[in-house]
């Protein structure tokens, strides 16, 4: 069949469309195209249907795995097909490595290095235990989430834009230099023992939880990825369906408890705000999918998606819906945003 | 379409807008008054009442985009106020040995004249529904020179004020303290000059971007 590419804009992307067998897949056509322009490898290429001009709706993206003939609508000898280039690639294992590797090296450079000398301090300071049993609790927490990254996470999109690097990067690293100058400051205030044992503990327990959580995500999955979306089940995804989330904020805030720093409250703070909008999308995405309709279970109704009172907070400030909206205040039978039950 | 909850809207919004108009025009009205009398260094004092009232009074126009009555979104308005509270609680009157610098004459100029054009168009519209279209090309143009005028004066007076800064230790926290915090209010002013780098040129280019938009549509009209 005959495959017309167009940009973006309605130009003719490849001058003459391609040739490819009735059979093909779009990873066939995603082949096609890389040899034709040598620079578009397939993980950069975004192949969507056309949608009507003027027409709000979000356009279809094609599924590499799937037939090409299943986007035929009709016309089974020729497909017309927008084209846009997402930008040089770089797959998630990479991204996450280094975004991971910031933190698990910035912080000791201010536990064992003198680095509080350029900043006016003497060199000479006592360190609190507290410090210590920080410095190894937040060491072994990367060092987890780096083994997670190349032996226990299986992606659903193999790659992230290379601007990406950059962006999380400087999150992680500012974030990580930020909260390590405080905690190992020469003029830090420890916690009492008590609050602190609590803090550590409690905070074990949730990345122990939350490397429980990452095992279960991982099984929903075959080993090349494939598994698409699946409705997880067991353990805390009972109650919420980004259990992996929920855990790793409450493990922050174990962290934060023992170690009480504005520094790590504030990106307490932040990273629930960015996990709450993954965890309402995720949320959302998988009740769409899981309708109860053609043979497909139908999502749990009783599940939040992560906190409920951070969804709302976050979704009214993202815009989702102005604070005056009373589709917010009004209580919604069994939706995420009902504040009232789950705080 | 006239529910009660639009003529009230229409009329709060109106009311605001010609309320802080008339502020933003007694400070230039004071300005130009100083400036014959006495000279530069007299402006502030003059100009202080309405200016510190009139500028915070732009507050509420956050809380305006936020719940929704306004269609400006938040994350225009929000960099663009907060610049001219720093400058205006931040700086001049937290510093008061930077008032009588010649650079306050050009800030509070450059932000009066640009102040009252875009207060009484949008009290314009809002009271009788439209605005001349002299008054539209004002709205979208005067930014063109008043802007880098304006943006100059700011990032002057913020580099004039940090000996000051630094010398009076105001507005620092230091440690030890239970909290582990820190705050030191001479690197957040140079942080504050570092913003300005990146952030004038966008809001250059979205003033730009607002004024082709504007002035096409009318022209349609």
């Amino acid at each position: 069949m005959k495959v017309t590419l167009v940009s973006r804009s309605g130009r003719e992307f490849i001058k003459g469309g391609l040739e490819l067998n009735d059979s093909a897949t779009v990873a066939d056509l995603q082949e096609a195209i890389h040899k034709r322009t040598k620079k578009f490898y397939p993980s950069r290429q975004r192949l969507t249907l056309p949608v009507p001009s003027g027409s709000r709706e979000r356009p279809v993206v094609l599924n590499y795995k799937k037939n090409l003939k299943d986007y035929c609508d009709g016309n089974e000898n020729s497909l017309t097909l927008v084209f846009k280039d997402l930008g040089p690639q770089v797959s998630y294992r990479t991204l996450f490595f280094f975004e991971y590797l910031g933190p698990l090296i910035l912080y000791p450079a201010f536990y064992y290095f003198p680095v509080y000398k350029f900043f006016g301090y003497e060199e000479k300071r006592v360190i609190h235990p507290v410090q210590t049993y920080a410095l190894y609790y937040w060491c072994f927490h990367y060092f987890k989430r780096i083994m997670e990254t190349f032996f226990v996470h299986r992606f659903s999109h193999a790659t992230s834009p290379l601007s990406n690097v950059f962006r999380n990067c400087a999150y992680y690293w500012s974030f990580g230099s930020y909260i390590a100058y405080y905690v190992n400051h020469p003029l830090y205030t420890p916690v009492g023992d008590l609050q602190m044992k609590i803090g550590f503990g409690f905070g074990v327990v949730c990345q122990l939880a939350n490397f429980y959580c990452h095992i279960i995500l991982k099984n929903l999955r075959s080993p090349d990825g494939s598994g698409g979306y699946q409705i997880p089940r067991g353990f805390l995804f009972n109650i919420v369906t980004c259990a992996n989330y929920t855990t790793e904020i409450y493990q922050w805030l174990g962290f934060n408890i023992a170690t009480q720093t504005v520094a790590g409250y504030v990106f307490l703070v932040v990273a629930t705000s960015i996990m709450t909008n993954w965890a309402l999308a995720k949320h959302r995405r998988l009740k769409k999918l899981f309708d109860g309709k053609d043979g497909r279970p139908k999502y749990p109704r009783s599940r939040r998606s992560a906190i409920a009172c951070s969804e709302t907070l976050v979704a009214s400030s993202a815009g989702a819906q102005p604070l005056l909206s009373p589709r917010l205040w009004l209580p919604r039978r069994r939706s995420a945003y009902s504040i009232v039950l789950y705080c | 379409m006239a529910s009660a909850f639009t003529v009230l809207r229409r009329l709060y919004l109106s009311v605001y807008n010609w309320i802080v108009f008339i502020g933003w025009f007694q400070v230039l009205f004071l300005a130009l008054k100083t400036l014959k009398e006495s000279g530069h260094e007299q402006l502030y004092n003059a100009v202080e009442k309405p200016l510190l009232l009139a500028q915070s009074a732009a507050v509420l126009e956050i809380l305006h985009g936020l719940i929704g009555l306004v269609r400006s979104p938040v994350s225009s308005t929000l960099p663009q106020i907060g610049s001219r509270l720093y400058l205006t609680w931040g700086i001049l009157w937290s510093f008061p040995e930077i008032r009588t610098h010649v650079l306050v004459t050009s800030l509070v100029i450059s932000w009066a004249i640009t102040e009252i054009i875009r207060y009484s168009f949008f009290g314009m519209k809002e009271a009788f529904g439209f605005a001349p279209s002299w008054h539209l090309w004002l709205r979208y143009s005067t930014f063109l020179v008043l802007y880098p005028t304006g943006i100059s004066s700011e990032v002057g007076l913020i580099y004039f004020t940090l000996p000051y800064i630094k010398a009076s230790e105001k507005y620092c926290i230091r440690m030890p303290n239970k909290w582990n915090f820190s705050f030191d209010y001479l690197y957040a002013a140079i942080l504050a000059l570092g913003i300005y780098v990146p952030g004038s040129p966008h809001m250059y280019r979205y003033m730009l971007g607002q004024r082709k938009r504007a002035l096409s549509k009318s022209k349609k009209e």
